[in-house]
């Protein structure tokens, strides 16, 4: 994937650039939001990772003028601080997601892979297939090898989201926001728990589980097993 | 210290100062109209004198012809206690009696005089041969009177310059006296000295109750003084013991981690200790970001019933995987004005303190109902409760029950909760739950508005 990343502090943008390289990314930077602004608008990029604080041309204000542009690249902001209104300021200013500093490598990679995947606005999905799952989003339906699974709401939110990013890593905090709405950490194992219970009903008929936990990040769909 | 110069420059000694020279002004003009007002009845008095006394010597003439009048004047000029002067004038203008100095008075009544109040009265009547007669006043006795009444008002005059300018040296120096209470008190508090107050005279004046208000302010600032050093002695302390733990890791790894595997063990325990001490330090800045946050411009209508089956949803399984029961009774359609996130963070605070802190077997209550204009979010459990005492203190940063201390977290949740309730414009309170311990926040009611009912 070819990513764009904006940060004014010279360590962090050399560490956050050796480890999107090292996980196969082709990166371009700025050390300052005129110059993000302007590489952002002379190619195109996947992602375009964005620091809020910047100085002269601030974070919010680049993604604001980029947008105004018409440029759609997807946006993830990084901040130091979870201010109050921070995250909504982020999304009200074309951003497509927030991430708290400090956070886990893992955390960053999780989510521009599923900025990447975005479908494109206008392709509505109604079935989703994930080896021999299939989950009906108008039904609200999920069976596996053609046997209904009876799951819970949140449960079934959790493996949407599980298949939609099939194949990649889904951490704790992605799951917390895209099924409870929490953007912050609750010290209660809330995805741990509930994810036990839907690989209980999903691995019923004593199929192969599909779903690897990833210590200490979280969690990979496979596409291979059946 | 107060000084003359201070004295001087008061500004109560300038408003006496002020008082007394209006005082005195009023004094004067009221003085110098008496006078005048005496001066005028008296002369008129003394010109109806001169003229009955003319008449009477007209009346003298009539009656016993002119050795009468002449034996009458004769008369007259032994009395040596009267002031009045008199001439006789012959047909022919010679002076046959009487004091010649009063002759050009005959022809004109201003006579000679240079100016006015030289004017003696006079008052002069033609007899029936001809000759004239002329009784003259030289006022000396209006004069007099009007030399006394003015000295009397010269010296009540001076006498309320005087006692205004003691009273006003009086005054002010009172007024700086009262002052100088309030200074000095001032003073030491810039000094450092918090624990001073003004003393109160206990009369309820305006300096008194400015002394009370003050000493209000003091014990405001005192208290939030109070409260920083703690918070400050608090972080301090619940920062060390993790970065101490930290560093015995790390040293321990220094001498004994022989293996990639050790090494890789101990990173690990160094990222989870790190991550602790960096999870204390964002709920302190996110708890003084609320606290310091008036605008509220993020607010948004969010459904508290919506965001309360969220939570008793997300809740139920940890619960009952724990041993404990989740119930919830949510009165639908309660709206609030709010920031969503701190709200969720508010209730997930509160059901997991309460998962947190009761035995296995208890229950926990999720409570929400809208009643008048209050929307009453409650959590509630049956456990071991918080005694009276420790409820105010609980809500502070850091402040952990004994029994507590041992478990996870850090003693800022319930701080975190308060200061999002007050941000709402709700107070979050603990009371008894008969047994447990019962958690509320009241928050004004908010219509949703457009399309906020059907979202």
């Amino acid at each position: 994937m070819k990513i764009l990343a904006v940060e004014d502090d010279a360590p962090t943008l050399a560490l956050l650039v050796s480890s999107l390289e090292e996980a196969g990314h082709v990166v371009e930077q700025a050390g300052d939001g005129q110059t993000g602004l302007r590489l952002a608008r002379e190619t195109a990029h996947d992602v375009a990772v964005v620091d809020r604080m910047l100085p002269g041309l601030d974070g919010l204000e680049l993604v604001r003028q980029l947008r105004a542009l018409g440029v759609q690249t997807p946006v993830l902001f990084l901040t130091t601080m979870g201010g109050i209104s921070d995250r909504v300021d982020g999304l009200e200013a074309g951003g497509d997601d927030y991430l708290v500093k400090p956070f886990a490598l893992a955390e960053l990679l999780a989510r521009i892979n599923a900025l990447a995947r975005r479908p494109p606005l206008g392709r509505v999905e109604t079935i989703i297939r994930v080896a021999n799952v299939e989950l009906d989003l108008v039904t609200r339906r999920v069976t596996r090898a053609g046997h209904v699974v009876d799951l819970q709401p949140r449960e079934f939110s959790l493996l949407e989201f599980l298949m939609r990013n099939v194949g990649q890593l889904v951490t704790r905090r992605q799951l917390l926001e895209s099924v409870w709405d929490f953007h912050f950490d609750p010290r209660t194992n809330i995805v741990e728990t509930h994810m036990s219970r839907l690989r209980a009903k999903l691995n019923s008929d004593g199929g192969p589980d599909p779903i690897e936990t990833v210590r200490g990040s979280g969690y990979i769909l496979h596409a291979d097993i059946s | 210290m107060r000084t003359y110069r201070d004295l001087l420059r008061s500004a109560g000694l300038r408003f006496a100062l002020l008082y007394t020279l209006a005082f005195m002004v009023s004094v004067g003009a009221i003085g110098w109209l008496t006078v005048l007002a005496v001066t005028d009845a008296l002369e008129r008095q003394a010109q109806r004198g001169v003229d009955n006394e003319a008449r009477a010597l007209v009346d003298e003439f009539n009656a016993g012809g002119r050795q009468d009048l002449e034996a009458a004047l004769t008369g007259r000029f032994a009395n040596p206690l009267t002031h009045t002067r008199y001439v006789l004038i012959g047909a022919d203008g010679h002076v046959l009696l009487g004091d010649a100095a009063l002759l050009p008075y005959t022809r004109d009544p201003a006579g000679p005089a240079a100016s006015r109040s030289d004017v003696p009265l006079t008052a002069a009547r033609k007899l029936g041969d001809g000759s004239i007669v002329l009784v003259a006043d030289d006022l000396t006795d209006v004069r007099d009177v009007e030399a006394v009444v003015t000295r009397a008002f010269l010296t009540a005059l001076a006498a309320a310059g005087l006692l205004g300018l003691g009273t006003a040296l009086l005054l002010s120096s009172a007024l700086l006296h009262r002052l100088d209470a309030i200074t000095r008190t001032a003073e030491a508090v810039v000094a450092g000295d918090l624990t001073q107050r003004i003393a109160r005279t206990g009369s309820q004046d305006e300096f008194d109750r400015l002394a009370a208000t003050l000493n209000r302010m003091l014990d405001r600032i005192g208290g939030l003084m109070v409260n920083l050093r703690q918070v400050s002695t608090d972080i301090a302390h619940d920062l060390r013991t993790p970065l101490s733990r930290l560093r015995q890791g790390l040293e321990a790894t220094s001498h004994r981690a022989t293996t990639a595997g050790d090494y890789r063990v101990a990173v690990e325990h160094a990222v989870e200790e790190t991550d602790r001490i960096l999870d204390i330090f964002s709920a302190l800045l996110r708890i003084a970001q609320i606290e310091a946050t008036t605008l509220r411009k993020s607010f948004r209508p969010v459904s508290l019933s919506e965001l309360f089956h969220t939570v008793a949803d997300a809740y139920a399984a940890p619960a009952s995987d724990s041993g404990r029961t989740l119930v919830a009774r949510i009165v639908e359609d309660a709206w609030v004005q709010a920031d969503h996130d701190l709200l969720a963070q508010l209730f997930v605070n509160l059901v997991e303190n309460a998962l947190q802190h009761t035995p296995p077997g208890s229950t926990v209550g999720l409570e929400l109902d809208v009643r008048g204009g209050s929307v009453l979010a409650a959590v509630r459990d049956d456990g071991l409760g918080v005694p009276a005492s420790e409820r105010e203190k609980v809500l502070r940063r850091f402040y952990r029950l004994e029994r507590s201390r041992s478990g996870p977290g850090n003693g800022l949740g319930l701080s975190l909760a308060a200061a999002v309730a007050e941000l709402h414009g709700g107070r979050l309170t603990l009371s008894d739950a008969q047994p447990g311990l019962r958690v509320s926040v009241t928050f004004p009611v908010a219509l949703p508005i457009g399309e906020g009912v059907a979202g």
